[in-house]
């Protein structure tokens, strides 16, 4: 009894000395609790269809993020990983009837080759060259699926797939549980050492190889993980949209995780999930002006990037929290002194 | 006093709910929510939409819908689906109009990856979707596949793809008939020129193999951007090659410079095929009249395919001020939706989808009976489609071609095809 009282115990002290005491883990721990206990005020399918798209959006701009964000390995074919795991989990339950939670890992695991075989040709290149490179794969891979139509359904694309669920909103408990778990592996990754090595190549790839840091070992890394996630998010996708055609491969959903990415803020993780969590619902709501919707949208992100160029979350967190010049952890705004070494915080 | 000023209060309220009553709105008629779902920003989309309004505004003109022995009017719910960008979101906007804007019935659609997303979500809901877009077999087969779950889906317009590419050889059979017979050319020379798109390639791959089958020689295959603003070479190459005929297969913008240079250049071949772009009434003067002879595939002309289609047009022009083009169906749809629900006398949808199953209008496109996986039938006596070609700055319905010569079809107002004359000086006797 006493150990478990210990262990609450414990668990209440990280809980308010971790989460409580800054707002911007509070807004994220809210977040994650209303996406939780929403389908219990509602259960209305249409909200929980943009919900499961926006979550499963939100894993693939996170996984952008972790690549390009991080490592600073500009990628502008993004939807390569999605793609190819989107095909691969359809024809896997098509053609053999593995199940969907067979098809996701395996189509993963393509993703993560199709990372590989992207990440060995690209390692010497850099800036709008490795941008370039990036962009033709998916295009390659598009020519591809054109050529072989009797196994990839061509521009029809492969259709009649098992949904995650006969039930919308075991849908949504799915994808959002699967979203905020990987989400948080994610961020962790980033904030491991792991993460600390990606923001040095970023920096300064030749210092960091000076310094004795196997770069390709780590872009490689980088390029296999985000593929990984990539990869999940696609096989998410294709069970719950039941088609897997030619527009997961689309230039403009690679350019759509660039823009959600770079407006929630780059190299956070948690900006690209707030930008789709922004963005995707911002767009279902100006259906009500569909002929100026997309004017809408893009005056709407030109906006928020001209007066918040490091992105919203950043420019938010900017405003609410400030950086202790000492240890560099985060305290809220009002703190006088770091709640950590008690530096002044001016 | 006091009972005065009681029986004061109830009198003037009493008046109040009697004038409250009486000034209120009249009971609001009973209305069947149709939405419209398309690419609103394309010309595809577009054309449902003015289709379907067209439609809607006379239905109601005409008292509305009679469903059992009450009249509801038409509300039409226009859609926009985004599917050319984004194919979630096309499925999405599918969803919001079933479950927010509350539509009964769906017509619409246009890009194949997207219409089958969309036909998902309307068949998870059991809703009646009348397809007036895609042309893909494949949608229809789901219905022989699983009937149970896609009975709701009906293709209106166009004919599927198969059918379409039939159409397309028979145009090129009837030009290499009129060159065999006035210039004398027993074998004639094909071009195949095809826009570098995915949906020529089995065209191109069908010509190959099957022309030299019926007596015609293909002399190359050429393949242009769809967005090409220049063929002069691509042209001059098939007028060395000796080519009689250039079998076209264009959807893109390519059409008006490959048109225009075509006719400016005076290519001695015979243009035909397919050209979406001289479907257009635009296309005339989009040439600067150098299109004149060019043939193409088309749903609608000035042509009596019944007595329905002349006056069709004239009234789609006068509302809206362009051409009918293929998805402008949805005027049919929405007639073809109108006379099953007044059948069924409900608006429940098995006995709707059982109505329409019993479908048989002379439309405007011609007569619409749906197979058994409930796709439009094609075939004499039903809707075939139409080859037109551009004679002195008018479409000019050319196939089926007059007099009855193919399978007995005629359509009033048809007329002979003619060879451009230039090529008729190059190699005529």
């Amino acid at each position: 009894m006493g150990i478990i009282s210990g262990y609450i115990g414990r668990v209440y002290k990280q809980f308010t000395g971790e989460i409580l005491v800054l707002p911007s883990r509070t807004v994220a721990l809210l977040f994650c609790l209303t996406l939780f206990l929403l389908p219990l005020i509602t259960a209305d399918p249409y909200i929980l269809r943009i919900l499961i798209l926006a979550s499963i959006f939100a894993i693939f701009a996170a996984s952008w993020d972790l690549l390009s964000g991080f490592t600073g390995q500009m990628n502008f074919g993004h939807a390569l990983f999605f793609g190819v795991a989107a095909y691969t989990s359809a024809l896997l339950n098509l053609h053999i009837g593995l199940p969907h939670w067979l098809t996701i890992p395996l189509g993963a695991l393509a993703a993560v080759l199709a990372g590989l075989v992207i990440g060995v040709p690209c390692l010497r290149l850099r800036g709008p060259y490795l941008a370039l490179a990036t962009l033709a794969f998916p295009l390659i891979l598009t020519g591809i699926i054109f050529a072989i139509p009797g196994i990839t359904g061509g521009e029809l694309g492969v259709s009649g797939i098992d949904r995650l669920s006969g039930s919308r909103v075991i849908e949504y408990y799915i994808v959002v549980t699967l979203m905020i778990s990987l989400g948080f592996v994610m961020w962790k990754i980033t904030d491991s050492k792991t993460g600390l090595l990606f923001h040095a190549i970023r920096e300064d790839e030749v210092a960091a190889r000076a310094s004795g840091i196997n770069t390709t070992r780590y872009k490689l890394l980088a390029f296999c993980l985000s593929g990984l996630f990539a990869g999940i998010a696609g096989g998410l996708y294709v069970h719950f949209m039941r088609i897997a055609g030619p527009s997961t491969l689309a230039l403009m959903l690679s350019f759509q995780a660039i823009i959600w990415a770079i407006f929630g803020g780059i190299a956070t993780i948690y900006g690209a999930i707030a930008g789709v969590f922004i963005l995707v619902p911002l767009m279902e709501f100006l259906r009500v002006m569909p002929e100026i919707r997309m004017l809408l949208f893009a005056i709407i992100v030109m906006l928020v990037l001209l007066f918040m160029p490091e992105g919203l979350t950043t420019w938010v967190r900017d405003k609410i929290e400030k950086e202790c010049p000492r240890c560099k952890l985060r305290n809220l705004a009002t703190r006088k002194s770091c709640r950590v070494c008690r530096a002044d915080l001016g | 006093m006091k009972r005065v000023m009681k029986g004061a209060i109830i009198l003037l309220l009493a008046c109040l709910v009697g004038v409250a009553t009486s000034c209120g709105p009249a009971a609001a008629a009973k209305e069947i929510k149709i939405g419209v779902i398309g690419p609103m920003a394309y010309v595809q989309g577009e054309h449902h939409w003015y289709g379907a309004l067209l439609a809607a505004e006379e239905i109601n003109a005409q008292g509305g819908i009679l469903v059992g022995d009450e009249w509801y009017q038409v509300t039409l719910v226009k859609v926009d689906s985004n599917e050319m960008v984004s194919v979630p979101d096309a499925a999405s906007a599918m969803e919001r109009a079933i479950t927010v804007d509350k539509v009964d019935f769906l017509v619409g659609g246009f890009r194949t990856e997207a219409v089958f997303a969309m036909q998902d979500v309307a068949m998870d809901y059991a809703k009646i979707f009348l397809g007036c877009g895609a042309s893909t077999p494949e949608l229809c087969t789901r219905v022989a596949d699983d009937y149970d779950r896609y009975k709701y889906w009906f293709r209106v317009t166009p004919m599927n793809s198969t059918y379409l590419g039939s159409v397309d050889f028979m145009l090129l059979g009837m030009v290499a008939e009129k060159i065999r017979a006035e210039l004398g050319i027993e074998v004639p020379k094909v071009a195949i020129l095809a826009e570098k798109a995915v949906w020529a390639d089995p065209i191109v791959a069908g010509a190959k193999q099957l022309l030299p089958a019926i007596g015609m020689e293909v002399v190359g295959e050429w393949r242009p951007s769809p967005t090409a603003t220049d063929v002069t070479a691509e042209l001059s190459a098939i007028e060395a090659a000796g080519a009689h005929m250039i079998f076209t297969s264009f959807s893109g913008p390519v059409g008006v410079p490959y048109a225009a240079q075509w006719g400016e250049l005076e290519i001695p071949a015979a243009s035909v095929g397919i050209n979406v772009e001289a479907q257009k009434e635009g296309f005339w003067d989009a040439t600067g009249g150098k299109g004149n002879y060019e043939m193409t595939m088309n749903t609608y002309a000035r042509v009596n395919i019944t007595d329905e289609t002349i006056p069709f047009i004239d009234r789609f022009i006068a509302r809206v001020g362009e051409f009918p083009t293929y998805s402008a169906g949805t005027y049919e749809a929405l007639y073809i939706l109108k006379a099953a629900i007044e059948r069924a006398g409900t608006l429940d949808s098995d006995a709707v989808v059982a109505e329409l199953e019993n479908t048989d209008r002379i439309g405007t496109a011609g007569r619409t009976v749906f197979t058994s996986d409930h796709d439009v039938t094609w075939g004499p006596g039903y809707v075939v489609g139409l080859g037109v070609q551009w004679q002195d700055g008018e479409m000019k319905c050319v196939w089926p071609p007059p007099g009855g010569e193919w399978e007995g079809v005629d359509y009033e107002g048809a007329v002979d095809y003619i060879l451009p004359p230039w090529m008729v000086e190059a190699w005529g006797p």
